[in-house]
């Protein structure tokens, strides 16, 4: 229904109410209506005075519903009628109505008041980040830096992850100021951006430059650009961490693929201890390998072309400059069939080492394995994203390193259709430098991606942001 | 000076305050600076007068009034109690219009606040108002047909017609007895089927409720077929969850219920090679039902999807598995291919009567599969992927060249 443009006396709302197909919804719909076309809040009131007069009372849901609008609409006078006439008729309020209010009077002179409803909601349940997100502005508004800075990290200290706008309001709000003490809260807002593979979007990343800039005497320069494939930034010619593990973290995710990924709750899930144990003797007698291929999943690579013809032209692709080569398959490959052609398996078994796992076993786990106990020179080889192994792990900072170790040595094949005849197959290189926020003191280095840019988890922007400072 | 603050705040609100408020003037949070705001408003108050025009601010009076019995209880603000706050909350939620609860217990109440998430709460509220929508639902439904029955009790009163009521009590009596007979024989003649109650730790309370509830189904579809199962609870434990339930399901039936409950492994009760473990993940298709063999179902209600998890316990016990040949039967359409154990329940029965799996695959819910299959799979991908390529227009000529080669081909075999 559409809202009407004027204040209505009570008896045109009586008539509108009549001719609506629902009536006991009217005033409902009506102000979801209002709120949808942004009705001036002079209209809302007349029908909430009208629903006053013919009832003597109005509902909770009706002032949430007026409450939204108000905020809509910047009304911090009529948001503060609002908490009075609320507070004193309902003991407490819910979610709802108290982020509204915060949202409200976090934009108005009246933000300490936001603070003060912050606290009250705290009694009762964890606020959400949104509401956080309003009070960090509020108080980075009003330079109330350090006030800012303990609501973050409360929030952190809360497990709820600040939003972006909230993180970007730190760097809005500090241009211009010298304070090492503050510097030292700011980069550690970038080093959460580090820890949790977080990266700016666009215009926060315009804040993070405007700020470095206005540092006095800071003399800090950022430009935009893109990382080569080398990993050398262009602007500096600096090179960017690469993508290696550290021996700890190594170590740590390896354990943590054989504990969460193969055994999980049950290791029979996924393969067998028999079935397991015998792979780990036949990996620790082969070690080390350069490449674990999954030979399933390359096999399948051109749907017109035979399964081991496929897997065969990989293995001869990779198999230059004497490279160890592990091939994982399952048992069923060496039945002779169409697909798998006996004298074709024996030919490439001659070229690289072969595990046959049991038809009803899952061989990615077995590719993670021997790929991580080979070291950190050896990569893998497969089309999958493997993001149901990247599930299986329990915590999100073994899954980010799953992640970034799965950037630097996954390779992934993809065949062209142009190219048909020339080349086989185009290789996707595993990325040499790691993509995160980075700094070594007088140089950061900061990824990006453009705000309408979709993303996946598992690709990374190419878009970097290089600030250095020039002693 | 505070104690000052509240008395000019009481009397700015019980007297002046709804004046003010009709203008909607700008009021400041402290009360000192808003007496003198008040004073200023009540100026204009006088110079204008919107006698004929809406007051659109009447609707505040009306809140506001009676305010001052309302104010006094609750600046005596105590600390809520965390079930009591909770509850508050709740309260507030269903005066926001959200999915709550009508009534709700104190264990209710303590489910929620141990909820880890807010979504959690969200879910565990939502299911609580369904089932009380529900609830009432039936009882409504009862409460008609209690009436209608009245009504037509009446009507028949008026013809004679006592004989017949018996004869209804009578036969539903009976029933009952020959079905006891029935299963009570196959408990000593009549094939076994296992019901596998290992996985509590798997599930969440609310699976192992619904599994529960879904063995109770089954168990009463089999008590009244025609050649009932004997049914077997395997790995059993006293006292687990899913003992309670049972015995929250069948009161003091659960005693004289016709099963055999035990807490031994199927593996010690049968001999190895007659189990066959039915798993929706298992490579193996069953092709025939084999009235020699013991099939075990998986007492497991999985709503998040963990694969593999039965297969697994066959594997480690070396036992064989088996999935209903749901592929070659029906043309799936959605859905995960693990069915309910009532379900499964249906569906063996029909098999063990009939051995024929169409019948028995009517079972199957109609939303999961877009009908039977009348042709071998095989040929019917076939013409499936002929169908696609031909609305996509790509390789048209191959296919084409194809069409042409198999031509020839019959034509030169005739």
């Amino acid at each position: 229904i559409q809202p009407p443009e004027k204040p209505l006396q009570s008896e045109e709302w009586n008539r509108l109410r009549e001719s609506f197909s629902s009536p006991e919804i009217f005033e409902d719909v009506m102000l979801n209506s209002m709120i949808n076309c942004n009705s001036p809040i002079d209209v809302a009131k007349s029908l909430l005075t009208h629903v006053a007069k013919s009832r003597g009372d109005i509902a909770y849901s009706l002032l949430v519903k007026y409450l939204a609008l108000c905020v809509q609409q910047g009304k911090t006078s009529e948001i503060l009628d609002m908490y009075d006439i609320m507070k004193v008729r309902f003991k407490v309020l819910e979610s709802g109505a108290y982020n509204l209010l915060i949202r409200g009077l976090s934009n108005s002179d009246q933000w300490r008041m936001a603070l003060t409803l912050l606290e009250e909601i705290k009694k009762i349940m964890t606020p959400s980040r949104t509401s956080y997100e309003s009070c960090i502005k509020a108080a980075s508004r009003h330079q109330e830096m350090n006030l800012a800075f303990e609501l973050y990290h409360e929030m952190l200290d809360k497990d709820l992850a600040p939003t972006l706008d909230a993180l970007q309001a730190f760097f809005d709000y500090n241009r211009g100021i010298k304070s090492a003490e503050l510097q030292k809260k700011l980069f550690g807002i970038l080093f959460y951006l580090r820890d949790n593979q977080i990266y700016p979007h666009k215009t926060f990343m315009q804040s993070i430059k405007l700020w470095f800039e206005s540092i006095p005497g800071g003399n800090w320069r950022g430009h935009l650009t893109n990382i080569e494939d080398s990993g050398q930034c262009p602007v500096c010619n600096h090179q960017l961490e690469d993508s290696e593990l550290t021996e700890e973290e190594y170590n740590n995710l390896r354990e943590r693929i054989i504990r969460d990924v193969i055994h999980g709750t049950d290791t029979f899930r996924k393969t067998s201890p028999q079935e397991f144990e015998a792979f780990q003797t036949f990996v620790e007698n082969r070690l080390p390998f350069d490449i674990v291929i999954d030979g399933l999943n390359v096999s399948h690579m051109k749907q017109r072309q035979k399964q081991c013809e496929n897997l065969f032209n990989a293995i001869n692709c990779l198999a230059k400059g004497n490279a160890r080569l592990l091939v994982l398959g399952r048992k069923h490959m060496l039945i002779n069939s169409s697909n798998w052609r006996k004298e074709l398996m024996k030919e490439m078994q001659d070229k690289a080492e072969f595990f046959f796992a049991e038809n009803i076993s899952e061989d990615d786990p077995f590719l993670l394995y021997a790929t991580l106990r080979s070291g950190k020179h050896c990569k893998f080889v497969t089309r999958d994203f493997l993001r149901d192994h990247k599930a299986c792990l329990s915590d999100s900072t073994t899954q980010h390193l799953f992640r970034k170790w799965q950037r630097g040595h996954q390779i992934a094949f993809y065949s062209s259709l142009k190219t048909m005849f020339l080349s086989f197959f185009i290789q996707q290189p595993a990325l040499r430098y790691d993509c995160v926020v980075q700094t070594t003191g007088d140089t950061w280095h900061i990824p990006y991606k453009s705000i309408f840019e979709e993303k996946y988890s598992y690709q990374v922007p190419r878009k970097w942001l290089c600030i250095q400072q020039k002693g | 000076m505070q104690s000052a603050n509240t008395l000019l705040k009481k009397i700015a609100r019980s007297s002046v305050l709804p004046f003010a408020a009709q203008h909607g003037m700008k009021k400041d949070f402290f009360p000192l600076s808003r007496t003198l705001s008040l004073s200023l408003c009540m100026k204009q108050d006088n110079s204008c007068s919107p006698s004929d025009k809406i007051d659109l601010d009447e609707w505040k009076k009306v809140m506001k009034s009676g305010l001052q019995e309302v104010s006094e209880t609750v600046s005596e603000h105590k600390e809520l109690s965390t079930l009591a706050g909770a509850r508050e909350l709740l309260e507030m939620w269903k005066l926001a219009g959200r999915s709550v609860p009508e009534n709700i217990t104190e264990e209710q109440l303590k489910n929620f606040i141990e909820c880890p998430s807010k979504s959690a709460q969200k879910k565990y509220l939502k299911f609580l108002y369904l089932k009380e929508l529900y609830k009432k639902n039936d009882k409504r439904k009862m409460i008609e047909k209690r009436e209608r029955k009245m009504e037509e009790q009446e009507e028949e009163s008026k013809l004679d017609n006592n004989k017949r009521n018996s004869f209804i009590y009578f036969r539903a009596n009976s029933m009952d007895k020959a079905c006891n007979w029935r299963v009570a024989q196959s408990m000593i003649f009549g094939q076994s089927l296992v019901f596998d109650m290992s996985y509590e730790k798997d599930m969440s309370f609310r699976e192992v409720t619904n599994t529960v509830r879904q063995i109770v189904l089954s168990e009463s579809f089999n008590r009244r077929s025609a050649d009932p199962f004997h049914i077997y609870f395997c790995n059993l434990k006293e006292d687990s969850l899913y003992q309670k339930e049972f015995i929250k399901h069948y009161r003091e039936a659960w005693d004289r219920l016709l099963v055999t409950a035990t807490d031994q492994c199927y593996t010690e009760v049968f001999p190895k090679d007659k189990l066959i473990y039915l798993t929706a993940d298992s490579p193996k298709v069953m092709k025939t039902f084999d009235h020699d063999k013991i099939y075990i179902i998986g007492s497991m209600v999985d709503k998040s999807i963990k694969t593999g998890v039965s297969l697994a316990r066959a594997k480690r016990l070396g036992l064989e598995t088996a999935a209903l040949p749901l592929e070659k039967y029906l043309l799936w359409s959605s859905g995960a291919k693990n069915l309910t154990l009532d379900q499964m329940m249906h569906i063996l029965l029909t098999l063990k009567d009939t051995g024929d799996w169409k019948k028995a695959l009517e079972f199957v819910p109609k939303r999961k599969h877009s009908g039977f299959v009348n042709k071998p799979v095989h040929e019917l991908k076939k013409t499936l992927s002929l169908i696609n390529t031909l609305k996509l227009g790509k390789r048209q000529e191959e296919i084409r060249n194809q069409f042409a080669k198999n031509y020839s081909k019959k034509l030169t075999q005739k």
